[in-house]
């Protein structure tokens, strides 16, 4: 009996063990590993099998390139893959399984570099004079095409009492002579001849265009070498460096030198500037002044909106010479208000819309005061688009029209100018719709971009050119009516652009300024700090306002920035040679951007002033989040996210040194 | 003495009833927020509001939303972006985030395959020109587009079969039902849903054409130039016993039955204005569709084929609905209008009659069902 019942439990727990083997499945791949060149193929067999290596033939085996792995392995669905640039990857198989019991395994593939096949000297010059250093660039390619940047380099000059060249690619020429530059990688030689010529220069002479300024005022700085005739040698290079010692030992001297010689400093000092040519040098000092442009400002008046955000707003003179406002509201009900401000210290609501829409995002008013355009995004039918309205008689505003033809996906932004409105669609492109008659709104054309993933954030229109922010895309210039490439409304032409590295344009602002150059200012628009899960502490951004030199349209220079620490751009206003920025947590900052620009703009003391909308009564209470200003006779206005549309003055310009006589 | 112990019984039954609690995930496409709710037969209690999105001053429009066949994650999907939309995944009942990724343009409605384990969303492209758009197929744990599979114009209501081998989706604007094969990743079959052919948006190669250039003026895009889809399917549901599909003819106000053995359209079922997500209930007996332009939510009995309850909802715009797994309730999102706060209301589906009613953010949306605990 004891017999029997051993017997029995036996059968049952090897029986057990063997329905548990059968359920351990895995997925057993042919070859094991898996190593291949750049551009060779190889094919995976795949199978399924239990614990003692019984193919299971009703299960299928799926096959894809890992993360990491996808740019850089391709498999398809009989198992081959194809390897496309070195390193270690993953292919991930799975077994699917109608009961849930999928398999998923992963496969490690790599995936050889290939060979070195090319390694490239450029800017090498024609004529090396001794004594100076030049910038070689190195380049190193393997068989694939692939540019290396993980390989060592063996460099070396076949004399290298003539001239050597460090891993930076800085060559100095020590004298006269003929040699052979040479890196070398993996066995594959890249050279270059040199030709080292005496230096005719005997001396190097340093002049500037000033010798004093405030910080943030540009020198344009001119060295010139001269041979022992006294004539000028224009072939050797010239490199420009400078040191500063600042007035005051909290700060450090610091600024910005260009090897064209422009040279700007942040702190008030002593800055001397240094141009070297080989053994020739030369420097000279200019003294740096506070800037000394601050100015008080004050509050004037303030239209609260504490019960939904408040978003773009645009202030107009009425047809009865009288001011008015308009702005929307953001993630709310649709409504847009209108307000009195002729008085800024006493800021009104007059009337308002309310639109089928949860958010009107921006809001503009024709030159002649009688149209005002709202955008609308989250309309309960998804169809969105624009909203035009007779502003005429500011305190009666009606709705004329409704317009959603291809604009369904939301209008985020819009413009209007000469009886056209530019609304984006979608944030894709900017279409370009006849308003002359309001009531029968048309579209004439559209502009868009043809870059893979290209998106549109906003669009300014001044003098006939259209500036539209293309994050990734960056600034474009279109001209729609400016003549500069024969465009019109009915046919953008694209004739510039500016795309900068980070990606974030999100507005676009042009300046011409005093000086004769013409700027684009492009601001950013970031977020990298994330939200507040409940969603009522105060937000914060980041990013900042590029300044894009543009005068050369086919050569634009990004030659300054302003930068707010901890806070970020939004949209923004110029008028004359003064900057009015929102920059959301940061308030509004008013900004002297007179003259030349270059470097950092907020370190050189260029901010006249600021002032943060903070409300205790806001929507979200003390979270100033300012969305844009606009100066309007003498007065800035700016509207803010939490809190409704407010009015501030700057303080008249005094003339300086100048003492009051009292009578 | 009879009625006295009947009435404990009932109050003992009415005890137990109540005891389940259920739990819901809903997006609110206005509010950039997804709420988790508790239901406990009763009365809703909202768990968490969470944000979601990285942009304070956009609104990023979570639209899509799903709990994994474990019941350890959920994904949504942020239809918006610059100008790809992103799926994100989140831990259930912590609601913390894991990780996100691209996907095409207005990433909608989602499943994952048991049997696969992969998620299948559509890129709706809600927005863009009348071309075909897409089917991504993503690998969850990986966060990772494996593939992209091209579809119908606007596709919408990603679908797996009981069984997981196949992924169901219509396009809204071509009028087709699709099914993919959800271990090959290529579509198996499609069906023309519209009874009499209109313009065959589905078949025209739209990337030829350059519709920038088009004179939309002299169009009437109010659909009576161009001629979309008659029957402007908007969510496809199979039926547990995996012979059968639903769709929703959000644009001929009607039901249609597909029989998937056949592949063919085996009926249609006149209905309220406007049916636009449909799910049926795991025991297979009921199926809840949501009338969007009448804001109704409509009951169908499906062995009699007979619509039992047509159920006027809290407000109007009524959008998604996801049934409890024990086929009890539904659960019916509603977008309001503007300023109105979205809302879910519960549906018992043994009474036919709205329980109880959870104010969310505004425009909700997505909805999808977590679990039913003790």
């Amino acid at each position: 009996m004891k017999k029997l019942l051993f017997l029995t439990l036996y059968f049952v727990i090897m029986s057990s063990f063997k329905t548990f083997a059968q359920d351990e499945l895995s997925i057993r791949v042919t070859p094991p590993s898996l190593s291949l060149e750049i551009g060779e193929k190889a094919t995976l067999n795949a199978i399924v099998v239990d614990q003692n290596g019984r193919e299971q033939p009703d299960r299928k085996v799926l096959f894809y390139a890992g993360r990491q792995s996808r740019k850089a392995i391709t498999i398809d669905s009989t198992g081959q893959v194809t390897a496309l640039k070195g390193g270690n990857y993953q292919v991930i198989l799975i077994s699917p399984d109608t009961s849930g019991k999928r398999i998923r395994q992963y496969y490690p593939v790599l995936v050889k570099d290939a060979p070195i096949a090319k390694v490239e000297l450029l800017d090498v010059p024609e004529k090396i004079y001794a004594g100076t250093t030049s910038r070689i660039i190195i380049k190193v390619f393997d068989a694939a095409g692939f540019e290396r940047t993980n390989v060592d380099l063996n460099i070396k000059t076949d004399n290298e009492s003539v001239a050597k060249l460090d891993k930076y690619g800085n060559l100095t020429a020590l004298k006269p002579g003929s040699t052979t530059l040479r890196v070398e990688v993996e066995g594959i030689e890249g050279s270059s001849s040199l030709k080292i010529v005496k230096n005719p220069a005997v001396k190097l002479e340093l002049a500037s265009d000033m010798d004093a300024a405030r910080t943030g005022d540009v020198f344009h700085f001119k060295a010139r070498l001269l041979d022992k005739n006294g004539k000028e040698v224009t072939d050797a290079p010239v490199k420009f460096a400078f040191h500063g010692e600042s007035d005051n030992p909290e700060y450090t001297a610091s600024g910005v030198i260009k090897q064209d010689g422009r040279f700007v400093a942040d702190v008030p000092g002593l800055y001397t500037v240094i141009a070297t040519s080989g053994a020739n040098s030369a420097m000279k000092s200019v003294e740096i002044s506070q800037r000394n442009v601050s100015r008080k400002i004050e509050v004037i008046g303030h239209g609260s909106v504490s019960d939904k955000h408040t978003s773009d707003f645009w202030i107009w003179q009425g047809k009865d010479g009288k001011d008015y406002g308009v702005t929307g509201t953001w993630g709310a009900d649709g409504t847009a208000y209108f307000w009195d401000v002729t008085d800024p210290a006493n800021i009104f609501k007059i009337d308002s819309v309310q639109v089928d829409a949860r958010t009107v995002n921006d809001v503009k008013v024709s030159e002649d005061g009688n149209i005002c355009i709202i955008s609308r995004e989250g309309a309960s039918n998804r169809k969105n688009g624009i909203i035009i309205i007779d502003c005429k008689n500011p305190a009666d505003v009606k709705i004329v029209s409704t317009f959603t033809e291809n604009l369904t996906g939301g209008v985020h932004n819009l413009f209007i100018d000469k009886g056209y409105v530019y609304a984006l669609s979608a944030g894709r492109k900017y279409y370009i719709i006849d308003i002359k008659d309001p009531a029968n709104p048309f579209i004439v054309s559209d502009f868009e971009l043809e870059t893979p993933g290209h998106s549109i954030h906003d669009v300014w229109i001044e003098d006939g050119i259209a500036y539209s922010s293309n994050w990734a895309d960056g600034i474009q210039l279109v001209d729609i009516g400016n003549g500069i490439a024969g465009g019109s409304p009915k046919n953008p032409v694209q004739f510039a652009s500016y795309a900068y590295p980070s990606g974030a344009n999100h507005a676009s602002f042009p300046y011409n300024s005093s000086t004769g150059k013409f700027y684009v200012v492009g601001g950013d628009e970031k977020f990298p700090y994330g939200l507040d899960p409940e969603g009522d502490k105060p937000s914060r951004a980041a990013g900042f306002l590029h300044f894009i030199d543009f005068s050369e349209l086919n050569k634009p220079e990004e030659v300054a920035r302003f930068e707010i620490p901890m806070a970020g751009s939004h949209n923004y206003w110029i008028d004359g040679d003064i900057l009015y920025a929102a920059f959301y947590n940061g308030g509004v900052r008013v900004v002297d951007i007179s003259g030349e620009l270059l470097g950092d703009l907020y370190k050189q003391g260029r901010e006249i002033a600021w002032i943060i909308p903070e409300d205790p009564r806001g929507f979200v209470k003390n979270a100033p989040f300012t969305w844009g200003a606009q100066l309007h006779k003498g007065h800035i206005f700016y509207s803010d996210w939490n809190s409704g549309l407010w009015s501030a003055k700057l303080e008249p310009v005094k003339p300086k040194n100048t003492k009051l006589q009292s009578r | 003495m009879k009625g006295i112990l009947v009435s404990f019984l009932l109050l003992l039954f009415c005890q137990y009833a109540h005891s389940q609690e259920y739990y819901v995930y809903v997006t609110a496409e206005s509010e950039d927020e997804v709420s988790l709710i508790k239901f406990d037969g009763v009365k809703t209690n909202i768990i968490e509001n969470k944000a979601v999105g990285v942009w304070p001053a956009e609104i990023e429009g979570p639209h899509g939303i799903t709990v994994d066949p474990s019941g350890k994650f959920w994904y949504l999907s942020l239809a918006h972006g610059n100008p790809y939309g992103t799926l994100y995944k989140f831990k259930t009942g912590s609601n913390e985030y894991v990780a996100k990724v691209e996907l095409g343009l207005f990433p909608a409605s989602m499943e994952i395959s048991k049997a696969t384990g992969l998620l299948y969303c559509v890129n709706f492209n809600l927005h863009g020109d009348m071309v075909p758009s897409s089917v991504s197929v993503v690998d969850p744990e990986e966060m990772i587009e494996i593939d992209r599979i091209t579809t119908g114009v606007m596709p919408h209501g990603s679908r797996i079969s009981p069984d997981g081998l196949y992924q169901y989706s219509v396009g809204m604007m071509s009028g087709e039902l699709f099914e993919i094969d959800a271990l090959g990743m290529k579509v198996s079959r499609k069906l023309i849903l519209d009874e009499e052919k209109g313009m065959d948006h589905g078949q025209m190669d739209h990337s030829q054409m350059d519709h920038s250039k088009m004179d939309h003026s002299k169009m009437n895009h109010g659909m009576k130039g161009m001629n979309h889809s008659k029957t402007k399917p908007t969510w496809v549901m199979p039926h547990p016993d995996g012979k059968r599909a639903y769709v929703a003819g959000n644009g001929s106000n009607e039901i249609l039955e597909i029989d998937l053995t056949t592949w063919t359209v085996s009926s249609r079922w006149p209905c309220e204005k406007g049916p636009y997500n449909i799910d049926v209930s795991p025991d297979g007996n009921l199926l809840v569709v949501s009338y969007k332009t009448a804001g109704k939510t409509g009951i169908w009995d499906l062995t009699s084929n007979e619509q039992v309850a047509v159920i006027k909802n809290s407000n109007k715009v009524t959008h998604g609905v996801a049934i409890s797994s024990d086929s009890k309730y539904a659960f019916v999102s509603v977008e309001g209008i503007g300023g109105d706060p979205g809302a879910m209301d519960v549906v018992d589906l043994t009474k036919n009659e709205i329980v109880t009613t959870a104010y969310l953010g505004k425009q909700a949306g997505g909805i999808a069902f977590w679990k039913v605990e003790k």
